[in-house]
């Protein structure tokens, strides 16, 4: 702790990890019974405090929809937001400039250093033209990539899109599969209400990125700007979470709540991928286990391990530091149950969330009446959390979906979005 | 197993919120509807944001309603000066509407606490779902929440099940 900031922390022991983790456990106390009971953990990863801050050069493409549909403000502010983030880089940055509407057109091939005043004209000479092939754009973001990165660097494409993609979803998803395998993440948005959701969340999650929902041109220039400043913080690459479960006790469901809500796979090795993360962007885990034939005493439920690539780190990933996670059992059936308030906020925000997905499927397969119910109930949760806003749009879109069978499709995004950002935490945890 | 209060579905001990319908499981008060009364919707108190509140609601139009709640036909009176809000009167949540359908087996019957609101707008008398989980219905007709709907004598108002019988009164 008092160690001071500017000397780098090399491998200074085997206990010394990088990345630290603190638990909470929604029972101190489960009941002894041989029936299945469910208890939750809630964990925070963030990286050390003692960890050196040095920024990790950013090796960055921007692969801009240049659509006729982007004629007008949105191309406009996009042209604005590329002129704020040529500002923002250092000199060690990487960018390159990738346009795509029928084909992809490399405006500025990846350089450091990179000439502002030339890239800034490059970017103003973008003209609205031709349809929406996402797949071109992609490819030729990665080669970009691809070609300019280095030991150190922070590798990340921005995707912006207005349109549906025809044809291409499947090889786009393989493609950011891939992506995420070799440290490229993706920030995947789209503007207005004709893109779609499904793939470019997709995309975002399976690389470790992020997807934004942006409603009016006006908020492009600001996601823009959040998205690299987010990425200039990054400390550590491809973090995952290792669990290693009791006998007797299985893992039910995983979701990252922080810094917004999303189903994570549970394979076989039982290893999360949680992405890169910065120093302000803490990641909330929560795991729903199912514990039976638990007996009377002190029962280990399960140990954590959190691993990731930390390049300012000689020896990271194979810190060997578990954190055993332990629960009592008593046969006292009428003992006080406490649960930390923390975690019924996350756990309530989790179960709109949840609520939204379920609906989503009773669409999808065409259980009209149950998706209306579904929206009807999640929009009163959401009015007892005081999400006015969220509410009114749930109501809406319910409305609509008794009368037409459908949702609107900005409605659907607006939903979807703002469910999966109901996660902002009381800073106590 | 635990049972959920509110969509009856079943979940292993232990369990915090309901997979189905989102109700905290460990809460005992919590019984069907909606569970709290948010601060930011207008409610019995709050006149300064009440439209109704206004000295255009006391002119034309009919004076008061009268309503015959349920299958004991409770009647009401109750004159239009202000908007009259129907729901289930939960002091602990401050919920205080003026007319509590508890009694008339709110709970079963699936009332909200804060479930419609009638109020008289241009001479017009209307009703006015406020979000509630069960609907309000306008003559077997769902109103959109947040959507007022005409009233007249004679029509049939029913609260999630509960039934009710309107009457104006000039």
């Amino acid at each position: 702790m008092n160690t001071s900031p500017l000397t780098p922390q090399r491998s200074t022991g085997k206990h010394s990890s990088p990345l630290s983790m603190q638990p909470i456990l929604s029972h101190a106390t489960i009941k002894a019974t041989p029936n299945e009971q469910a208890c939750y953990v809630m964990l925070e990863i963030s990286p050390s405090k003692d960890l050196p801050t040095s920024r990790l050069p950013l090796n960055l493409c921007l692969v801009l929809d240049k659509s006729t549909s982007m004629q007008g403000i949105r191309l406009q502010q996009v042209k604005e937001a590329t002129r704020q983030i040529i500002d923002f880089l250092e000199p060690e940055d990487t960018l390159s400039l990738v346009v795509f509407s029928d084909k992809a057109e490399v405006l500025l091939p990846g350089q450091k250093n990179v000439d502002k005043a030339l890239a800034k004209s490059v970017a103003s000479t973008i003209q609205p033209s031709g349809g929406t092939e996402m797949l071109q754009g992609l490819l030729a973001g990665l080669q970009e990539i691809q070609t300019n990165r280095s030991e150190m660097s922070v590798n990340h494409i921005i995707l912006l899109t207005d349109g549906r993609t025809y044809g291409d979803d499947e090889e786009c998803i393989k493609q950011a599969e891939w992506a995420g395998l070799n440290q490229i993440s993706l920030s995947t948005m789209g503007i207005g209400a004709d893109w779609n959701e499904d793939l470019l969340e997709k995309m975002a999650d399976v690389s470790g990125g992020t997807s934004t929902y942006i409603d009016t041109p006006r908020r492009i220039v600001e996601s823009f700007k959040a998205t690299v400043r987010e990425l200039s913080t990054i400390v550590a690459r491809e973090v995952s979470l290792v669990i290693e479960l009791a006998d007797n006790v299985t893992l039910h469901e995983a979701f990252q709540i922080a810094p917004h809500i999303r189903r994570l796979d549970i394979n076989d090795d039982h290893k999360l991928a949680l992405g890169p993360l910065g120093t302000n962007n803490r990641k909330i885990i929560t795991l729903e286990l199912r514990i039976s034939n638990a007996e009377p005493g002190k029962q280990q439920l399960m140990r954590l391990n959190v691993m990731g690539d930390v390049p300012t780190q000689a020896l990271n990933r194979q810190a060997d530091n578990w954190t055993d996670i332990t629960v009592n059992v008593s046969s006292d059936t009428d003992a006080e149950v406490v649960i930390p308030p923390v975690i019924i906020t996350a756990l309530g925000k989790l179960a709109i969330y949840k609520m939204q997905e379920k609906a989503m499927q009773d669409m999808a397969s065409g259980n009209i009446i149950a998706a209306t119910q579904r929206l009807e109930t999640m929009a009163t949760r959401l009015l007892n959390l005081g999400e006015t806003e969220l509410a009114r749009a749930a109501l809406l879109e319910a409305g609509r979906l008794a009368r037409t069978g459908s949702l609107s499709s900005e409605g659907r995004k607006k939903i979807r979005y703002g469910t999966r950002s109901l996660s902002i935490l009381p800073q106590e945890l | 197993m635990i049972k959920c209060p509110f969509c009856q579905t079943s979940h292993v001990d232990g369990t915090l919120f309901c997979n189905e319908c989102g109700t905290y499981l460990l809460d005992d008060d919590q019984r069907g509807t909606d569970p709290l009364g948010t601060s930011e919707i207008g409610w019995v108190g709050d006149t300064a944001e009440d439209p109704v509140a206004t000295s255009d609601y006391r002119g034309t139009g009919p004076l008061a309603i009268r309503l015959s709640i349920g299958k004991h036909k409770r009647v009401v009176e109750i004159p239009l000066n202000k908007a009259i809000h129907l729901g289930r009167l939960d002091p602990a949540s401050d919920v205080f509407p003026e007319i509590d359908l508890t009694n008339d087996g709110g709970l079963e019957k699936g009332v909200s606490r804060r479930h419609a609101r009638i109020l008289k707008r241009e001479g017009i008398v209307v009703v006015e779902d406020l979000g509630s989980i069960n609907g309000t219905f306008v003559n077997g007709k769902r109103l959109a929440p947040y959507l007022p709907e005409t009233l007249s004598s004679g029509d049939t108002l029913q609260i999630g099940r509960l039934l009710i019988e309107v009457e104006l009164r000039s």
